[in-house]
Parts: C-alpha cells; structure tokens; sequence
C-alpha cells in the first residue's frame, strides 16, 4: 500500500495541516494578551482641570492626571535664573531625544529651556524616567539645605530617592543619572488666565 | 510501617489497578541514594514542605483576602483593609498571615542554600545539566510569585515596589511600553494590576507544583549528587531512601520548624526584612517612600540593577545575572564536581557566596556613593566567577578524587 501512496503530497498535507493548526493556536493569544492590555475605561482620554493660581510662588503641587502624578510648580524668578548656565551639564538641554518630553509650542530657545508655555508654571509628569519613582524636590541651589544628598554644584531641581537621578527646575535630566530621559511634557492649554486643561 | 500496608489485601487491590508497589519500590524503598549525603541535602525536602506551606495558607488566606484598590470610607483602600482584618478580626488570622509572609522568606532561605550546595559540590554538572536548569526555571518562578504576593497588602513598598519593577520593562526597545501597559493594565499601578498580580500570584504556585514535580522527576532520573562528588556504582555505597533519608528529612523538617515558628510567633517582620515598616502604610500614588528596597530575597539583583548608570544596561545586566544560570553547567569545564577536590574553585564558589550577601546588603541600604562602588565591585566579581569558569581547569591543579565511599 505504502508503495502507492505519493509521500510527498502527504508530507505536504501533515505540514499544513499542522502549519494551520499552529497559526490558529497562536491566534487565539490575541484575545488573552488583548485582554491586559488598558480597558477602554482606562483609555477614555481623561482630563484634570486645575487653577495654578492656588500654587504660592515657589510651591510645588502634586496633582493626578489619568492617575499618574503631574507635578505643577510655581516658578520666582529666582528660581527661573537657577535654570540657566548649566547646559553642559544635561543629557538633553534642548527636549529633542524623544516625543514624550517635547510639545508643539517648544519652538524657541526660551520654551525649550523653560519647558513650559507660561515659564513661572512648569507642568510636568512627576514620574522619574528611569523607573517610575517620583522625584523630591529641592529647589534651593547648594547643598545647605539638602546636605550631600546632591552634588556640590546643585542648581536646584529635583532629586529622585530610589536610584539618585538628578532633574534641574526645568525637569531636565542632569549627567551622571540612571533616568535616561527629562520628565515627559504632557500636552495642557490654559482656557483661561490661570486654569489649565491637562490631557 | 510500609511493608506492613503494602502487605494488606487492600493495597494489592490498589497495586492491581494503579501499579502503586512498583512505584513505591522505585522511588522509595529501593531507591539508591548515597551514604554520605551530608545536611546540606536536607534542604530540598524544606523547599517542597515550605512549598505545601504557601500553598496551604494562601488558599486559606484568599478566603478574606480582597484585591481591590478602591477606597473605602476609613480612608484606606479595601485592599489593605481586608488584609488589616485578617490580623485583627478573623479568627487566627494573624498566624495563617504570619505563616504566610515568614513562609515567603523561609522559601528563600532554603532555596539559597539549596542551589548554594548545588553549587559548592557540583550537583549542576553531567548528568545533572537539566536537573539543575529546571531548578533556575523553579527559581525565576518563585521570585515572580513573590513579587506579585507582595503587591496585594497594597501599602507603599507594594506600591513603589511594584512601580519600580514594571517600569524596568519600558527599557526594553521597542516592545517595553507595551509590556508594562500588559503587565499594569493602565499608564501607572492602579487598581487593574492589584487584580491581575492577584490572578497571576494564585497561578504561579500551581506552576510551581508542576515544575517541582519535573525536578524530583529528573532527579530520579539522574541520582543524587554527594558531597565528593563522584558516580557512585556499587551497591555498598548506596543505602535505600525509605527509611534512611526520609527520616533523616523527617529531623531536618524538625529543626527547620523550630525556626520557622519561633519567627512566626515571636517575630514575624524580622525587624523589617520579613515585612517591611512602609508596607504598614496604605499605598499613596502621589509620595514615594524616603528609602524603596525590594524584601531582602530580591536585593541581591536589585543592586546589579542599580550599579549601571544606563538604564537599559541595568536591566540587561540583571536579567543576564539571572540568565547566566542557566548555562552554569556548561561554563564550568573540570571534569571534578565537588568543590572539595577543587582548591581554586572552593575558594571562588565561597567568595561567590558572600559577593551575593554583599550585594544584597547594598540593595537593602540607601544609596551611598560609597555603597554604589561597593555594589559595582560585587556585581563585577558575580560575573567574573561565571566567566572564569571555562579556563578555570585550564590552571586549577585538581586533588585526587577518592574512587569511592
């Protein structure tokens, strides 16, 4: 019987049958990986509204937007200076490395060092880019208030506690930090004056 | 005992339909095991009673356990309140969760030096290459299951802890936003992660005691090891399981017990190891704790993870750290096992010893500029005793291995 039977057309015929087997088996990981992913009541775009005009001038605000943490500080101009003169010191002075720490209207060397549409409000994710940390914050410049926690040359800005990444006031990623990127810029517009729409 | 049941009609009844005496004979009552097995054989045994431990209070724990992060009117989340009523209102409660908690890291412990005796006297090398591997599987498993168990009391370590570790899968390119949405459910740990580590932490111990059985299956294939390390083949060398080791695991379970419950009830956080203080207060997304640090079984990793200033270079080092386990049994190439015939070899495998309790001690301190170069040192003699291992027997001059017991 054996002789008669085309060997080829039957090999053929296990290795597609099994073929199409495995790919309808692999199909069906679809719906299961599919399910963990967000549900549509997670992605439903959520936004926080919030009046910056309640942050003291040079208080920080911790706020919840799609229920990460979004810091919103109050910038003096004081504190607007610390951030200039150290741009050799940043991984990524000018926001460019990647699309989640840049926004359409950075688009002047001001905003891009300021990192916000109104300079004195910086809105940003509080959560540190290497592992999800959120940073403290230590805005003062030297290491008088903040002992050796941050290096001597401190211009003020964040620090994170988990994995010591260092942040400048404008967010911005200091060499030497685990974190690789500057705290993401989420995109908000001010409806009015003073309250702004994040998301 | 046994061979008084096994002689009773209704165990031949049994015999007839299941085979259950030819089992019995080969894997128990004339099962070869060698003589001079030592008490560092003991732990094998631990590791599966502690096993049935988990097992066993966990099922009993899910009973009140509810995985939920929504907030209630004390304040708290339901989560951590069902957990602070099972301490305090559920009728023993507080021991089964003792048990449990203080269980976790018993499972470390005995599993530590289970794979450290592999290591000191060669169990992982021919024929025993695969024995060993199904033994990193049942390890990267356990570290899982603890992880996702230490979420579920939702207080801040569970929290951050948590946080920290998802986000370690954003550095991986390309695909690792994707893996951490999977992993969470969302853009950041919420109540979607709470549920589904409850799911996969109910999971990961059934797998276990599957892959538990393929372990002690392939060791039946292959034989214990001994601490000389040699193929045994004459039968005066080898004494039966039943009754010789099995009560001899009998009096290591004993001893291991007294441990356990002097823990248990005397001192079940082990001053913050066991259980962490932050994990006593409820999960906060908006203040991440001073000082995050995984329990003390994950520090070791943690601070391979940490002794890299990239990111992505953090996580591969960790996951290879891991990863290099797996192909122990074919890095290392003297044809001696036991580190007892090995002067170099036992001087490296103890030195590995304490680089990982080193590392694990900077992985449970602050960071500290000088604890990070510490760390750094360790991380880099952890790979170096992995990599040295092939060209080891290339200059180790080996001492004469004894012909038998």
């Amino acid at each position: 019987m054996t002789d008669q039977a085309d060997q080829s057309r039957r090999n053929f015929l296990y290795v597609a049958a099994g073929g199409l087997g495995a790919v309808a088996a692999g199909a069906t990981i679809v719906p299961f990986i599919g399910s963990m992913l967000p549900a549509a009541d997670t992605l439903a775009a959520s936004k926080t509204e919030f009046d910056v005009s309640t942050v003291e001038a040079g208080q920080l605000v911790t706020i919840q937007w799609q229920g990460k943490p979004v810091f919103v500080v109050h910038r003096t101009p004081e504190l607007l200076k610390q951030v200039d003169g150290h741009d050799d010191k940043l991984k990524d002075a000018n926001s460019e490395a990647i699309a989640e720490v840049q926004q359409a209207w950075m688009d002047t060397p001001e905003t891009r060092k300021y990192r916000a549409i109104k300079p004195e409000y910086l809105i940003v994710v509080a959560s540190c880019t290497h592992l999800g940390c959120i940073p403290l914050f230590k805005p003062s410049a030297g290491r008088k208030d903040w002992g050796d926690s941050v290096p001597e040359d401190w211009a003020g800005g964040w620090h994170c506690p988990c994995h010591g990444s260092y942040y400048d006031l404008s967010a911005r990623v200091i060499n030497g930090s685990p974190a690789p990127h500057n705290l993401h810029v989420m995109p908000y517009e001010y409806k009015t004056d003073t309250q702004v729409v994040i998301g | 005992m046994l061979d008084k049941i096994m002689k009773t009609q209704l165990f031949a009844w049994i015999d007839k339909r299941t085979g259950a005496e030819a089992i019995i004979k080969s894997q128990l009552t004339e099962y070869p095991a060698p003589k001079n097995l030592n008490y560092m054989w003991n732990f094998g045994s631990l590791a599966l009673l502690v096993l049935v431990l988990q097992i066993l209070t966990g099922i009993f724990l899910v009973m009140y356990y509810k995985p939920s992060a929504e907030a209630t009117f004390g304040g708290f989340t339901v989560a951590f309140d069902s957990v602070e009523r099972i301490m305090r209102d559920v009728n023993f409660g507080w021991l089964i969760r003792y048990m449990h908690a203080v269980g976790a890291s018993m499972f470390f412990v005995v599993v530590y030096m289970h794979i450290g005796r592999g290591m000191y006297y060669g169990s992982f090398k021919a024929p025993r290459e695969l024995l060993w591997i199904i033994g990193v599987v049942i390890l990267l498993i356990m570290q899982g299951a603890a992880f996702f168990g230490y979420l579920l009391p939702w207080g801040q370590m569970s929290f951050w802890g948590a946080t920290v570790i998802t986000n370690l899968f954003g550095a991986i390119p390309v695909l690792g936003e994707y893996i951490g949405q999977v992993l969470v459910g969302g853009f950041a740990v919420g109540d979607p992660t709470l549920n589904r580590f409850f799911s996969l932490h109910y999971l990961f111990p059934l797998l276990l005691a599957a892959i538990v059985g393929g372990h002690v299956h392939a060791l039946h294939v292959v034989h214990s090891n001994n601490p000389d390390g040699i193929d045994l083949h004459k039968p005066e060398e080898m004494i039966p399981f039943h009754p010789y080791y099995t009560i001899k695991d009998a009096f290591g379970v004993a001893f291991f017990l007294l441990f356990y419950c002097y823990i248990v009830f005397f001192n079940p956080q082990m001053g913050g190891y066991f259980i962490e203080v932050d994990n006593y207060v409820p999960a906060n997304n908006l203040q991440t704790p001073a000082h995050i640090a995984p329990v003390w079984y994950l520090t070791p990793w943690y601070t391979i993870l940490r002794s890299f200033e990239s990111k992505l270079l953090g996580v591969a080092a960790m996951g290879a750290s891991l990863g290099i386990l797996f192909v122990l049994p074919f890095l290392c190439r003297s044809a001696v096992r036991s580190a007892r015939f090995r002067p170099v070899y036992q001087i490296m495998v103890i030195m590995f010893f304490i680089d990982v309790i080193v590392l694990g001690y900077c992985g449970h301190s602050a960071p500290t500029a000088t604890l990070k170069v510490v760390g750094q040192i360790a991380t880099a003699y952890y790979f170096l005793f992995f990599l040295a291992l092939p060209i080891l027997p290339k200059f180790e001059k080996t001492k004469p291995v004894p012909e038998g017991i």
